[in-house]
């Protein structure tokens, strides 16, 4: 049997799906235009500028990419490594920091949390933080520079820290005392399983800090094989863009091959493509870890 | 524990996640403005002292010791450069007891992070410089280690291969800080424009201004589709100061609206506000709303040189020889029937100035360790016909081959690991080794003829310090963006007015405190360098 529905749900429903649909179509239309121009000869884009159906079909772009594509690989793999250790080691590492601020015995947790909490608002600035990733702790050229810095985000600890709080109980941790586990016992046999929600949104924050994070290969990273994609796909921009904007009267000239309109397209869709193509997939996971808390009473 | 708390909890957090999502993108422009904050502030150099002081007392130098040369280069490394590394670093073991690690700034962020390596006390142990990398400013603020002691000690061969009136032009406060490229070349301006087009209708060569006004008038009637003159965003150097070089013989690009000529560098004067500046304006707005150049011109991000190549523009402002020639041998592979002309400003104003010393260089900062083996490896780099071809054109046979003693590259740009000077090397060129593509004639027949005109640059060697005002420059320089630009890209309706709505805000702004002190250090320049 059918439930019947009301008109005002009906009206919803409506509303509902216009909005969503011209968002998608907003979302969708500038990608739509990036891989047409992928496709397009790179003269008729200079010529005719760009459209949704390529005027002058052309592999051009992808064929030059995949000419030499061991750059973008390993680019791509520096990323999806510094992305997954990172995210690991930073999830280890924030949920302990989270784990011991929010314990009742811990005497100093204010202070720390403090601490902690101050350097959001009060920061050294560039200058003293490159010179200490460069002349103290010398991370220069290493993978140490990509994923070091983003391991204690102060924001991340704090959230985290709170969202133990408020999903742990302290009675659990207490009866699991009496129970005779000790704190690290308490810490990933019961506390990290009932923040699981908490761990996937951090997990988030992080891997997506990680994905796209290109400031730190621009500041330390001089090794063409240590390039994150999203800097080596930056760089390129920026070369032409200086090539563009310095005068005349620099006397700069560039051997290099500078890329034309349809190969950095082709570059865009290469490098994000993949990623692209596995969300819907992941994306599962993701939604599955935020609800595992909110689906039992 | 109650079920609702644990639903608003995650229902928070569902909010937090996809904003996460929508602020993203934004995440990465962070550590931008963090980093552009700091702009104005980290502009000192550490004065760190220099650690070579000890070593200098002996006589030679001292290799008994290992040592790696951090070696900072702008620009982005070529795919081979560690074989070629490899290789020179073999042979530098050998000669000085040294390796060097060859580093590239990338083009991203280059000059912050040039300022960066200066100013942080790491480890440099040489460092590219030019006029455009401010090399007179870091000099002055003392970022740099003074040459004049170490070069007869650490390298006599260098110092006698570069001309004696080269170090004394490279000179800043009385010291080198840097040592000069002795390759010469000129890297002033000239009209670009199709000469194909130019033959087919029949139009006057552009000489100066007026013949170019014609030649542009002449695109626009018989090729509608085409725009007259591209000049690319950056109208203060592509439209401005190249106006005023050709039409009124500036000195050199100088700042704040300060103008001398060149053959009266001794009486500068405002320039913004004059009368000329008001007649300029207008000859701006006027190729404006004749449709020259595009309404949108200040948003343009394509070059110009890449639009005359694909035969959206005709005409350009403003480009050196090489770059003209580039441009050139680039349109000739797309469009065989194409042809491209050029003429250089000096044929018209009667003189042309050659490089200056300072515009190529390399230095050694004030934090090297290694102070004295990098002054000798720079020496290998210049002087050793081995380090130097190796440096600027790749492995014979891999990269590059010689042919009728010419170079040509071993497979396309994009598969060759090494093109030709894919180092950036335009600081340690030699020219008794130098290899041209054969395409080089047309840039020497060019410099040939800007030889027999050729008279010293005055500009270059000026070293602006701008401590005193650094606040009112910052305000200039927003103001110039905001109220200037505009104008000059003839977006304004009234000319006369929008002029004087930028003269207020630029006064507002400090512009006479500026260019008093700006004058005054000028004419100091001219006194301490003679010229007159």
């Amino acid at each position: 049997m059918k439930i019947k529905e009301d008109s005002s749900t009906i009206w919803f429903r409506l509303i509902a799906y216009a909005v969503v649909i011209t968002g998608s179509i907003l979302c969708l239309l500038p990608f739509l235009l990036i891989v047409s121009a992928s496709l397009t000869s790179n003269e008729s884009i200079l010529t005719e500028g760009y459209s949704i159906i390529p005027a002058d079909f052309s592999w051009e772009g992808y064929r030059i990419i995949f000419q030499v594509p061991g750059e973008v690989l390993q680019a791509y793999g520096v990323t999806i490594f510094v992305t997954v250790t990172g995210t690991a080691l930073g999830l280890l590492l924030m949920t302990m920091a989270g784990y011991v601020l929010q314990r009742k015995d811990f005497k100093y947790r204010n202070y720390f949390s403090f601490f902690i909490y101050f350097t959001t608002l009060f920061g050294g600035g560039l200058v003293p933080y490159y010179m200490l990733i460069t002349n103290y702790l010398k991370f220069t050229d290493t993978m140490y520079a990509l994923i070091w810095p983003s391991l204690m985000t102060p924001f991340l600890i704090i959230l985290m820290r709170s969202f133990i709080n408020s999903a742990v109980p302290d009675e659990v941790i207490e009866s699991s005392k009496i129970d005779g586990a000790n704190d690290f016992v308490i810490y990933y046999r019961i506390v990290l399983p009932l923040a699981v929600p908490g761990l996937a949104t951090i997990g988030l924050f992080l891997a997506l800090h990680y994905w796209n994070d290109w400031f730190s290969s621009a500041l330390f990273i001089s090794d063409v094989t240590k390039y994150q994609l999203q800097f080596y796909l930056y760089n390129i921009i920026n070369t032409s863009a200086f090539l563009t904007n310095i005068g005349a009267g620099a006397g700069v000239t560039l051997s290099e091959g500078v890329p034309s309109e349809s190969m950095k397209m082709a570059m865009a869709i290469v490098v994000t493509g993949p990623i692209l193509l596995l969300y819907p997939f992941i994306q599962r996971y993701f939604v599955k870890g935020l609800t595992v808390g909110a689906v039992k009473g | 524990m109650t079920g609702t708390k644990k639903k608003a909890i995650s229902l928070m957090l569902t909010a937090v996640m996809s904003l996460s999502l929508f602020t993203a993108c934004s995440g990465g422009g962070n550590g931008g403005s963090g980093n552009s904050g700091n702009n104005g502030g980290s502009g000192t150099p550490a004065n760190t002292p220099a650690a070579a002081d000890a070593a200098n007392e002996q006589a030679g130098i001292d290799t008994s010791k290992k040592v790696e040369l951090q070696f900072y280069m702008l620009g982005n490394a070529p795919k081979d450069l560690p074989k070629i590394q490899e290789q020179i670093n073999k042979m530098a073991l050998e000669d000085l007891n040294a390796t060097v690690k060859f580093n590239y700034t990338t083009w991203t962020d280059w000059d912050q992070k040039y300022k960066l390596l200066l100013s942080t006390g790491q480890a440099v142990d040489l460092i590219f410089t030019a006029d455009w990398t401010q090399y007179q400013q870091y000099a002055k603020k003392g970022a740099f280690l003074a040459l004049d002691d170490l070069l007869p000690k650490a390298a006599p061969e260098l110092q006698a291969f570069v001309p004696q009136e080269m170090w004394d032009a490279v000179r800043i406060d009385g010291s080198i800080y840097t040592v000069p490229a002795t390759y010469k070349e000129y890297v002033t301006g000239g009209f670009v424009w199709r000469e194909d087009l130019r033959e087919k209708y029949d139009l006057p060569v552009p000489v100066d201004i007026p013949t170019f006004e014609a030649y542009l008038e002449g695109i626009k009637q018989h090729e509608p589709k085409l725009q007259p003159l591209a000049i690319g965003a950056a109208v203060d150097a592509a439209l401005q100061d190249s106006y005023l070089d050709i039409k009124r013989r500036a000195v050199g690009p100088m700042q704040y609206g300060v103008f001398a000529s060149y053959d009266e560098p001794g009486e500068p004067v405002s320039y913004w506000g004059s009368p000329e500046h008001l007649e300029d304006l207008k000859t701006y707005k006027s190729w404006a709303d004749k449709g020259y150049f595009s309404k949108n011109e200040l948003n343009e991000t394509e070059s110009s040189q890449d639009k005359l190549v694909n035969g959206t523009a005709a005409a350009m402002l403003n480009d050196n020889p090489v770059r003209y020639n580039q441009t050139s041998s680039r349109m000739k592979s797309l469009h065989p029937d194409w042809e491209l002309g050029y003429t250089p400003y000096g044929l018209t104003n009667g003189y042309a100035t050659p490089v200056h010393p300072i515009h190529n260089g390399f230095a050694i900062p004030k934090s090297s360790r290694n102070a004295e083996r990098a002054l000798a490896f720079y020496e290998k780099l210049v002087t050793d016909k081995r380090y130097n071809l190796l440096t600027q054109y790749g492995a014979l046979g891999v990269n590059y081959t010689v042919e009728d003693g010419y170079y040509k590259m071993l497979g396309d740009a994009n598969s060759n690991g090494f093109p030709r000077e894919g180092m950036n090397g335009w600081a340690w060129r030699n020219p008794e080794f130098m290899l041209f593509e054969p395409s080089y004639e047309g840039v020497q027949k060019i410099f040939d003829e800007l030889d027999k005109i050729q008279k010293p640059d005055i500009y270059t060697g000026f070293a602006e310090d701008y401590t005193e005002y650094q606040a009112e420059r910052a305000a200039l320089e927003q103001v110039e963006k905001q109220y200037l630009f505009p104008l000059m890209a003839g977006q304004v309706a009234d000319v006369e007015a929008g002029l004087k709505t930028f003269m207020d805000k630029a006064r507002q702004a400090g512009l006479d405190k500026v260019q008093e002190a700006y004058k005054k250090q000028w004419l100091a320049y001219l006194t301490e360098k003679g010229i007159q």
